[in-house]
C-alpha cells in the first residue's frame, strides 16, 4: 500500500444549506432523503468524510478564498464568477466574446489536439522534413515550405494524412478541416448547400436521382449527399420548415402561438387523447379543429430523414479490420460533435474516422462573495500572465493544520508503555491496529490578532471501523501573526522567549507541570504541545481500529483503511468592525470600541495515515 | 413505485404562482431574495444578457449534454465516473501508478459499473443528496469547460425521460436551483423532443437506453403510451463481461477468490462500444415475402449464418487486448461471438415469447406489443414514424435487426391482440394477410397510401372490441382541410431524429412553451409538494389510464403548476 502523507481538507460551511432553502417537511421526497442517509448537514452531527457526497464539500487549503467583508470561507461552489477574458490555451490568443455564439467555444485559428493521444498538432508540410521552427508557430503565415500540409502529433506520430485530410494552406487550418471530410472529400457548408438546392438544375438533377431506400446501404458521396442530411443541414431543414409552418397564413392560428396549442402544452389535445381511449366524442371541438394545422415534415428538405438501417458494410469492415481499428470509447467522447456527419448513428466508430480536435477555450474568471458582492479574486486580464490582481485566499485569514506523527518512542521510550507506538514515528507507516498512536497537530495563525481556538472531535470516528480519538487539548489560543521585523527584534531574546513560551504552556492547561519530562506531561489532557510566535501545536491521541472484516462483510473499500478523523474548528478573534457597519463619520478613536467579536467555524477532515491490515 | 419507503403521497397544493406564456409574467431574471440565507451566485448586470441565452440540459443516467438553445447540437458532454465523484484537489488518477481499484469497488453490492451512474430508477436506497452534488458537479463543469460561461442566472431547459422518478427529479431541481439559480427549468420529456427533432408530430420511439429499453408512442407531441424492458446498455455490457470471461482461462486463486466480475467495467464497455455487433435476423423457411422487404439486409444476412465466412479464405477472429484481467493479456475471439452478448442481452431468440415477463420483453416483441396496444389511427401513424434512440442505438445492426423482427411478427400475426394456435391457423390463411406489410424502401418519403388505407391494412384489429370510433367527421375535415398532403401511415418505416437535445433546442428557440415549467422561487418554497398532478391541473379524468400520458404546463385558470408528467407520486 502506498505511503500517506498525512494532510487536511476543509469543508466549506456553503455545505451546511446546501439542501434547498425551503423548509423540510415530511411529506417533501428532500426530507425522506436527507433522514435516511443521515449525511450530517448540521453541526450536532458529526460530518462523515466516508459519506460519499462529503467528496463534494472538501477542500484542501489552497482551493478556498475568504471574503473580509462577510468573514466566510468561499469555495468554487459559493463564489459568483464573472468571465474576464475568453483565450486560446495553445496560441493565447484572446477571443471576443461576441465570437463565441457564433463560432463557438473552440479555437478558429489552426490550434489542434491529436484524436489519439489528445497532445498538440502542429501543422507541417507532407514534401519535406518538419520545419522546428514551424512547429513552434503553427500560424506561420510564412512558413518556407510548399503543401500540401498535414497536423501532425508529435507524441504518438498520428498524421492527419492518414485520415486523408491534407490542407492546401498551412494556415486558417480550422476553416479548412470544417470544408473536409476524413478521405479528402470536400463538405459543402450549410450555406452553399442551401445555395445549391435553390439552383433548378441540382434540383432536377436530384429529383431524377432514385430516393435513398430504407434500408438502402449508400455512401455518402457528394453527389448524393443532398439526401443524407448532415446534422447541421437536418438542423437547418427542420428549423426553416417548422418556422414555416408556423407563419402559414393559413393556419388557424398564425404565429408562434399555434405552436403551444399544438400539442407542447394545451390540455385540448390531452382530451382529444382520452376521447380516443375512451371512445368519447371531443370535448372541445373547437381546440380540435386547430390541431392539425401544422403539417410534419415531409421530406428532407423539411427535415424529414429515413433511416438507413443496413450497417452490413460497417460490420464487414469491423470483422475484416478488427479491435485496432476502432477507435476507444474515450478518443470518441473527445471527439467534438461533428455537425457535418450524416447523422448521430453515423458517428465515428474507427480510428480513421477521428479527426483533428480544435482546442477548447477557456476563461479568465473573477470571483465575487455572492453575498456581498465583492471581488474576492480577480486576475490579470492578460492572457499571458498567470498572476492575479486581488487575490484573498482563505490561507492567510483562517488558521492552516499541520499534521505529523509524534515520535513518542524516540524521546520517551521509557516510562510511557503502552502509550508510545513504534509504528507512527516512521513517515507513512502503516498504523497498528488497536495500538495508540499520536499526532502532532500545527496551528499556524496568519491573521494579526490572536485567535481562540476550540475544537470538537467524535470520540469515534464514523463509518465502518471506528478509531477512538481524543484531542488532548481542544481549546487553545494562537498568538497574532506579527510583522516579520517585530520577529526580528524579538530573536535576540530568544532563551527568554522559550522560558515564556513554557511558563504559558503549563498555564494553559489551567495547572502546573508535575513532571521533568516536558513531552510526558504534554500528554496530559488539557495541556498544549508548544507553542511559537503565531502556532500552537497539540497532541492527538488515536486507537486505531482494528480492520477485520467478518465473514460475509463486503471488502474494505478504497481508502476506507486511511484514519480520517472529522474535527469541527472554531475560532474566535476580535477585530476592528467592518466598515459598513461602522457609520463613516466614525473616527479614529471610535476605532477601538468598533472592535467586534467575530466567530469562523467549520468542518475539517484530517487524513493520519493508513491502517495495516490483519 | 417511485416514492421513497413510508412518505405519504404528496399532497396537492395549490400554488398561486404559475408561469405564463413564454415572455409574460415569468420571474425577471437578476437577484432574487433567497428565502434563506444561502450564498446566491446572482451576478451582476454585464453587457451580455444573460437571460437571453437558454441552457438546454438533456439528463442521461451515464451522462449529461449542455448546450445553448437554437445550437444544432450540445457543445459538451460530461460523463460519470469515479473519477468525477473524488475529492477537488484528490489528482491520484494523473499518478502513474494509481489504478482505480474496481474489483474492490465491484464488490459493494451489485456496484460493477454503478460508479459511472448517476441514478438508478428504483429509488429505494438511493442517496438523494449525492445525485444533487453528481448534478452540480457535472454541470459546474459543462458550464465552465464547454459553455464558456459566468453564474449569472439563465433560464434551463431539461430534457428528461418521462420515466423519471419524481425523488429524482426532485433532488436534481433542488440542487440547481440552490445552485445555479435558474428562474426557471423548464422540463420536457425526451420522446417528444425526439419528435421534434425528426420532423413529425407522432413517432414510436425506441429509447435503447442504458438501464432499460422504453418504447412510446407519441401522438400529436403526446406520450400516449409506454413500455419498458430491463434489456438496455447496461445488461450488453454485462453480456459482454460473460463472453469475454468464459473465453478467459480459469481464475487461479482457487475458489477462494470467487470473484463476479474479472474484468473491469470500464473495459466491457469500452469493447462493448467498440467490437459487439449484432446479427441479422436469421429467416426460416417460410420467410419468403418478409426477405423482399428489405433487400440489402436479407442478401447479407446469408453471409452470416453461424460457421460461414463472409470472405471465403479469412478466418473470422479478432485479437482483443485486456488491461484490466489479473495480467494484462490478449483474447482471441471469433468475430461471431462478438454477436452472441447483443443476441442474449436484447433477443433471446432460444425462448418462446410467452416465457417473458412483461419487464423483460425481448425487444422486437416488446415493439411489436407497444404498437397493438395502440388504437389503430395512432399504430398507423407511428408505426411509419419509429425511431431509435438511445447508447444502444450505435450497435452495428442492432437497429436493422429489430426492424426486421417486428415487420416478421406483424406479417406472421398482423394486428390481432389474441394469440393462440387457432389463431395462428386462422391467420396463415393467406387472405388474411394479403396486405402484410408494405416494402420499406418503395416510398420512404412523401409517396404515401390513402389515409383510408392504414385501416384497410389493419383490418384484424378493426374487429376487435376496444377500437376506437372509426370515422370521426372533424377528423375527416381537418386532414382535407390542413393537411392536404397525405402522411406515410400504415407500413412500417424507421427515420432519424437529430436526437432529443436538438429537438428540444429546436422547441425552445421556436419559444414553444414547455411541458412544465418550474419557477425557482415556488420550487425553493414549496419543492415537488406544490406541484398539483398534471391531471388535476389539465383534466379532470385519471390520467393513470393514459400511461405516460399528459404533458401540461399549467391550467387555463393559471391557477396550478405541475410537473407534468413526472409530477405522479
Ligand atoms: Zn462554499
Ligand atoms: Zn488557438
Ligand atoms: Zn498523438
Ligand atoms: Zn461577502
Amino acid at each position: 500500500m502506498a505511503a500517506l502523507t498525512p494532510y487536511t481538507y476543509i469543508r466549506c460551511p456553503c455545505s451546511d444549506v446546501s439542501a434547498p432553502g425551503r423548509p423540510l417537511d415530511g411529506s417533501s421526497p428532500m426530507a425522506a432523503a436527507a433522514d435516511d442517509n443521515g449525511a450530517g448537514d448540521d453541526d450536532d452531527r458529526t460530518f462523515d468524510p466516508r459519506a460519499p457526497r462529503s467528496n463534494y464539500s472538501l477542500y484542501p487549503l489552497e482551493y478556498l478564498l475568504y471574503c473580509e467583508d462577510c468573514h466566510q470561507i468561499r469555495c468554487p461552489r459559493c463564489v459568483a464568477e464573472e468571465i474576464v477574458s475568453y483565450y486560446c490555451p495553445n496560441c493565447l490568443f484572446e477571443v471576443p466574446s461576441s465570437n463565441l455564439k457564433s463560432e463557438g467555444n473552440r479555437c478558429t485559428r489552426s490550434c489542434f489536439q491529436c484524436p489519439v493521444c489528445l497532445g498538440p498538432l502542429a501543422v507541417t508540410s507532407l514534401e519535406t522534413k518538419p520545419d522546428p521552427s514551424l512547429l513552434a508557430a503553427p500560424d506561420n503565415a510564412a512558413a518556407p515550405h510548399a503543401g500540401p500540409y498535414a497536423l501532425t502529433c508529435s507524441y504518438c506520430h498520428w498524421t492527419s494524412a492518414e485520415v486523408g485530410i491534407q490542407f492546401e494552406k498551412p494556415n486558417g487550418i480550422h476553416a479548412q478541416l470544417a470544408k473536409l471530410r476524413n478521405g479528402g472529400a470536400t463538405r459543402l457548408t450549410a450555406k452553399e448547400r442551401k445555395e445549391r438546392r435553390k439552383d433548378p438544375a441540382y434540383r432536377t438533377q436530384a429529383a431524377a436521382a432514385p430516393a435513398p431506400a430504407t434500408a438502402g446501404g449508400e455512401e455518402g458521396g457528394p453527389s448524393s449527399s443532398a439526401e443524407v442530411l448532415d446534422l447541421e443541414t437536418q438542423f437547418a431543414n427542420l428549423k426553416a420548415f417548422y418556422q414555416g409552418q408556423l407563419a402559414d397564413p393559413n393556419s388557424a392560428d398564425s404565429g408562434l402561438a399555434a405552436l403551444s396549442d399544438l400539442g407542447f402544452s394545451s390540455p385540448t389535445s390531452l382530451s382529444r387523447i382520452m376521447s380516443i381511449y375512451t371512445g368519447g366524442g371531443w370535448q372541445d371541438k373547437k381546440a380540435k379543429s386547430r390541431v392539425g394545422a401544422m403539417r410534419e415534415a415531409l421530406e428532407p428538405d423539411e427535415g424529414l430523414q429515413p433511416a438507413r438501417l443496413d450497417e452490413s458494410a460497417a460490420i464487414d469492415r469491423l470483422r475484416s479490420e478488427g479491435h485496432g481499428a476502432t477507435a476507444s470509447a474515450a478518443q470518441l467522447r473527445d471527439q467534438p460533435p461533428n455537425l457535418g456527419e450524416a447523422h448521430l448513428h453515423g458517428r465515428a466508430r474507427f480510428a480513421s474516422e477521428l479527426r483533428p480536435i480544435p482546442y477548447l477555450l477557456r476563461t479568465k474568471r473573477s470571483k465575487r462573495c455572492p453575498v456581498c458582492r465583492h471581488i474576492i479574486s480577480k486576475p490579470e486580464a492578460k492572457v499571458q500572465t498567470t498572476r492575479f490582481r486581488i487575490r484573498l485566499v482563505a490561507g492567510s485569514y483562517i488558521p492552516s493544520i499541520a499534521v505529523r506523527p509524534l515520535p513518542l518512542s524516540s524521546s520517551s521510550s521509557s516510562g510511557s508503555g503502552g502509550s508510545a507506538s513504534g509504528p507512527a514515528v516512521v513517515p507513512g507507516a502503516l498504523l497498528e491496529p488497536l495500538r495508540p498512536a499520536h499526532y502532532l497537530l500545527t496551528f499556524k495563525n496568519p491573521i494579526f490578532e490572536p485567535v481562540r481556538v476550540t475544537l470538537g472531535a467524535p470520540a469515534r470516528t464514523p463509518g465502518r471501523f471506528a478509531s477512538k480519538v481524543t484531542v488532548l487539548c481542544p481549546e487553545f489560543e494562537i498568538d497574532a501573526n506579527t510583522d516579520v521585523w517585530d520577529e526580528a527584534l524579538k530573536e535576540s531574546g530568544e532563551r527568554d522567549r522559550d522560558k515564556d513560551r513554557r511558563r504559558r504552556r503549563g498555564e494553559e492547561g489551567g495547572g502546573q507541570s508535575s513532571s521533568n519530562n516536558p513531552h510526558h506531561s504534554q500528554l496530559e489532557v488539557g495541556k498544549i504541545w508548544e507553542r511559537g510566535r503565531n502556532w500552537v501545536s497539540i497532541v492527538v491521541e488515536v486507537v486505531p481500529a482494528s480492520l477485520r472484516l467478518a465473514p460475509g462483510d463486503p471488502p474494505l473499500r478504497e481508502d476506507e483503511d486511511v484514519l480520517e478523523i472529522p474535527m469541527f474548528v472554531r475560532v474566535e478573534w476580535e477585530g476592528e468592525a467592518g466598515g459598513d457597519d461602522v457609520g463613516a463619520a466614525a473616527g479614529r478613536d471610535a476605532a477601538k470600541e468598533a472592535r467586534e467579536k467575530r466567530e469562523l467555524a467549520y468542518w475539517c477532515v484530517l487524513g493520519l495515515g493508513r491502517i495495516k491490515q490483519t | 413505485m417511485s416514492a421513497p419507503a413510508g412518505s405519504a403521497p404528496l399532497p396537492h397544493r395549490s400554488v398561486a404562482n404559475i408561469r405564463s406564456p413564454p415572455g409574460a409574467g415569468h420571474h425577471p431574471s437578476g437577484p432574487s431574495t433567497p428565502l434563506r440565507p444561502i450564498p446566491s451566485n446572482f451576478g451582476s448586470p454585464s453587457s451580455l444578457r444573460a437571460d437571453e441565452e437558454i441552457i438546454i440540459v438533456e439528463f442521461g443516467t451515464r451522462k449529461l449534454q449542455v448546450g445553448f438553445s437554437g445550437d444544432p447540437a450540445p457543445r459538451g458532454c460530461v460523463w460519470f465516473g469515479p473519477d468525477q465523484q473524488r475529492r477537488v484537489g484528490d489528482f491520484r488518477e494523473w499518478q502513474t501508478d494509481y489504478r482505480y481499484d474496481w474489483r474492490r469497488a465491484a464488490r459493494h453490492g451489485d456496484s460493477w459499473g454503478r460508479d459511472h451512474e448517476l441514478w438508478q430508477y428504483d429509488v429505494r436506497g438511493v442517496d438523494l443528496g449525492l445525485v444533487g452534488d453528481k448534478i452540480e458537479r457535472a454541470l459546474s463543469e459543462a458550464f465552465t469547460k464547454y459553455l464558456l460561461i459566468d453564474s449569472r442566472p439563465r433560464r434551463m431547459v431539461w430534457v428528461l425521460p418521462s420515466s423519471l422518478p419524481i425523488p429524482l427529479l426532485s433532488a436534481a431541481l433542488d440542487s440547481v436551483f440552490s445552485r445555479f439559480q435558474p428562474p426557471t427549468v423548464s422540463l420536457l420529456s425526451s420522446p417528444i423532443a425526439l419528435a421534434v427533432g425528426a420532423g413529425v408530430r407522432s413517432a414510436l420511439v425506441v429509447d435503447l437506453g442504458w438501464s432499460e429499453t422504453i418504447v412510446t408512442s407519441v401522438y400529436e407531441y403526446r406520450e400516449v403510451a409506454a413500455k419498458r424492458s430491463i434489456r438496455g446498455g447496461r445488461m450488453l455490457v454485462e453480456q459482454t463481461h460473460k463472453l469475454l470471461a468464459k473465453h478467459l482461462p480459469e481464475d487461479q486463486g482457487g475458489s477462494e477468490s470467487k470473484q463476479e466480475y474479472v474484468l473491469s467495467f470500464e473495459e466491457c464497455s469500452d469493447i462493448t462500444t467498440r467490437m459487439v455487433w449484432c446479427r441479422p435476423r436469421q429467416h426460416s423457411d417460410d420467410d419468403q415475402p418478409a426477405s423482399g422487404s428489405l433487400p440489402t439486409v436479407q442478401e447479407h444476412d446469408d453471409a452470416e449464418q453461424p460457421g460461414d465466412s463472409p470472405t471465403p479464405g479469412r478466418t473470422s477472429t479478432v485479437t482483443i487486448p485486456l488491461k484490466s484481467w489479473l495480467s494484462p493479456t490478449s483474447l482471441e475471439l471469433p468475430f461471431n461471438a462478438l454477436s452472441e452478448p447483443c443476441e442474449d442481452a436484447f433477443f433471446d431468440s432460444h425462448y418462446s415469447h410467452t416465457s417473458f415477463d412483461d419487464h423483460e420483453l425481448p425487444l422486437p416483441l416488446l415493439v411489436y406489443r407497444s404498437l397493438l396496444q395502440l388504437p389503430v389511427d395512432v399504430r398507423a401513424l407511428c408505426m411509419s414514424r419509429i425511431i431509435f434512440t438511445g447508447g444502444c442505438s450505435n450497435v452495428l445492426g442492432l437497429r436493422g435487426r429489430i426492424f426486421d423482427e417486428v415487420s416478421e411478427l406483424v406479417r406472421e400475426r398482423g394486428w390481432d391482440p389474441v394469440q393462440g394456435k387457432g389463431v395462428e391457423q386462422l391467420r396463415a390463411n393467406p387472405k388474411l394477410k394479403r396486405r402484410g406489410v408494405r416494402q420499406t424502401g418503395e416510398s420512404p418519403m412523401g409517396v404515401s397510401s390513402p389515409p383510408g388505407d392504414g385501416e384497410e391494412q389493419d383490418g384484424v384489429w378493426h374487429d376487435a372490441a376496444n377500437t376506437a370510433p372509426e370515422a370521426d367527421p372533424i377528423e375527416e375535415q381537418l386532414q382535407r382541410g390542413m393537411d392536404r398532403r397525405p402522411r406515410v401511415q400504415g407500413e412500417l418505416r424507421a427515420i432519424e431524429s437529430l436526437g432529443a437535445w436538438s429537438g428540444a433546442s429546436l422547441v425552445t428557440h421556436l419559444k414553444a412553451p414547455a411541458v412544465a415549467a418550474i419557477d425557482r422561487e415556488v420550487w425553493l418554497q414549496h419543492g415537488a409538494a406544490g406541484a398539483v398532478r398534471a391531471s388535476d391541473v389539465d383534466y379532470k379524468a385519471q390520467r393513470q389510464s393514459l400511461g405516460a400520458g399528459g404533458l401540461m404546463r399549467g391550467s387555463a385558470a393559471g391557477s396550478a403548476w405541475t410537473l407534468g408528467v413526472w409530477g405522479a407520486v
